[in-house]
């Protein structure tokens, strides 16, 4: 007896582009707030990093602490965005995307420790951080 | 002689010819992990309905079923696994093969 579901090609494309349709609105109405996130906090710890390694007394301490204030505001946005929400939550790609942030976040930061005031190498280390975040958040749109 | 390649039409998968079921798999395929009121909205079913899909996927392998708490609020979240995915996957070609043959 034949119980294999017959399917004619133009019910073929039709479910093919259900399932195009549904994956991608589904993926686009859950992505975005972790696409914001990497993005706003590789361009917040590029420019605090870069402005802590190349200046000193209370410009210094300024720039700590608008960083800080930053990060901390970007998290709070960040877990009240995704509260409820599962998506990339246990995600290979959205640990990696975090691992290389911080990777080149310590990067920038070893700069300002042991480096303070070298321009060309504080410029490169936060550039890093900077174009790390933008690739990351670039390859989660396009995904 | 050569030997006749047998119609695409036997490479469905049979889960997922059950319409909800079909949805909620394209719906995580590319999220991988989507939150039960995600695929609920994504999909645009009732809850019961999803909980029974979603366990017969489970049954399959296809699919775990995720439960956590954040705070008092239960979670639920569903993941696609390695076997969903790739049956997924054969499922999709097939339906291309079969949507070539026009």
């Amino acid at each position: 007896m034949e119980t294999t579901p017959t399917v004619t090609p133009h019910e073929a494309r039709e479910l093919l582009h259900r399932a195009e349709t549904l994956s991608r609105d589904a993926h686009n109405a859950t992505r975005w707030p972790y696409i914001t996130f990497i993005l706003a906090l590789g361009v917040a710890t590029s420019l605090g990093t870069f402005a802590m390694a190349v200046t000193t007394g209370d410009t210094f301490g300024l720039a700590y602490f608008a960083t800080l204030t930053v990060v901390f505001a970007l998290l709070v946005f960040f877990m009240f965005s995704i509260r409820g929400r599962s998506a990339f939550s246990r995600g290979r790609r959205w640990t990696a995307y975090i691992a290389a942030w911080f990777v080149s976040y310590a990067a920038a930061l070893a700069v300002v420790i042991w480096a303070h005031g070298s321009v060309p190498l504080a410029a490169a280390a936060s550039g890093l951080v900077l174009v790390v975040s933008i690739v990351c958040a670039a390859r989660e749109a396009r995904s | 002689m050569t030997a006749t390649e047998p119609h695409p039409r036997h490479r469905l998968d049979d889960v997922f010819t059950n319409p909800v079921r079909f949805s909620i798999v394209a719906a995580l395929d590319r999220a991988g992990t989507l939150s039960f009121k995600e695929v609920r909205d994504a999909v645009e079913i009732t809850d019961s309905a999803l909980s029974k899909q979603a366990s017969a996927l489970e049954a399959a392998g296809y699919l775990t079923i995720g439960k956590s708490f954040a705070g008092k609020m239960p979670r639920t979240s569903l993941t696609l696994t390695r076997a969903g995915r790739a049956a997924w996957r054969t499922h999709l070609d097939a339906l291309r093969s079969i949507a070539g043959d026009a």
